[in-house]
């Protein structure tokens, strides 16, 4: 057995210490908007669903309750926008699954391709709620 | 084998969804602002139903996997070790405990999934 261990190998990983190029940036918050949906968009989406099937009257009442508060408004927006977001980066992943857009170059640009989208839907989104 | 397909499940699955998607979605931009009637005639009928509760049991299969990966990447005495050495030790009840709550709560949407639209 060797015994020549370099001594100040790290040994436990400092997240905070790595520097993540874009690509890595995209997918961490791939994953961060995944644990988001599956917490919080899923269990909102059904809750959404299942009031404004019940009746005529709950319909009623829960699209006025969203649309007379700013707060619920933004929520349900930006949820369903991580949802989004989850699905660009998503695509970007499986196109890269298929060996399409794979180098570095590529992937970099893409990475900030999939931020720039989300951003204007996002404006796009924001910007019909406020007005 | 197993892990391979755990991939394909994640990437299929992931397809599913995002048709799924689109098909509910282009139907809000179309019927947009939404009214009572159209919505329910949408969401009872027969095609609804199944895609729906088929979307129900693949989401919840495409979210096991993914915070599965989650908590065997950063719940491990390593990663929790950076936050604490005495946390470190519980890793493994830790991410046990994780990934019993995640199951459950995932089990339960998908069964008030299933009441809700079938209901």
């Amino acid at each position: 057995m060797s015994t020549n261990h370099n001594k100040i190998r790290p040994v436990y990983i400092n997240l905070f210490q790595i520097r993540l190029p874009a690509s890595a940036i995209s997918s961490i918050t791939h994953r961060l908007a995944g644990i988001y949906i599956f917490f919080i968009t899923l269990p909102l989406s059904l809750y959404l669903l299942y009031f404004s099937t019940k009746s005529y009257n709950d319909f009623m009442v829960l699209k006025d309750y969203i649309n007379n508060s700013i707060f619920l408004s933004t929520f349900v927006a930006f949820s369903f926008l991580v949802f989004a977001y989850h699905i660009l980066t998503g695509v970007r992943h499986l196109l890269q699954d298929l060996h399409i857009g794979e180098s570095l170059s590529a992937s970099r640009l893409s990475s900030y391709l999939v931020f720039c989208v989300w951003f204007l839907l996002s404006a796009f989104v924001f910007s019909r709620l406020l007005t | 084998m197993i892990g391979s397909t755990l991939f394909y499940v994640q990437r299929y699955s992931a397809v599913y969804l995002l048709a799924y998607t689109i098909w509910v979605v282009s139907f809000l931009i179309v019927n947009n602002p939404l009214e009572y009637n159209s919505w329910t005639a949408f969401t009872n009928q027969i095609y609804f139903l199944v895609l729906t509760s088929l979307a129900a049991a693949v989401s919840i299969i495409h979210a096991f996997i993914g915070l599965w990966t989650i908590g065997t990447d950063y719940f491990t005495s390593r990663t929790l070790g950076f936050l604490s050495m005495s946390f470190s030790k519980y890793a493994d009840i830790i991410r046990g405990a994780y990934t019993i709550l995640f199951s459950l709560l995932g089990l339960s949407i998908f069964a008030i999934i299933l009441l809700t639209i079938w209901s």
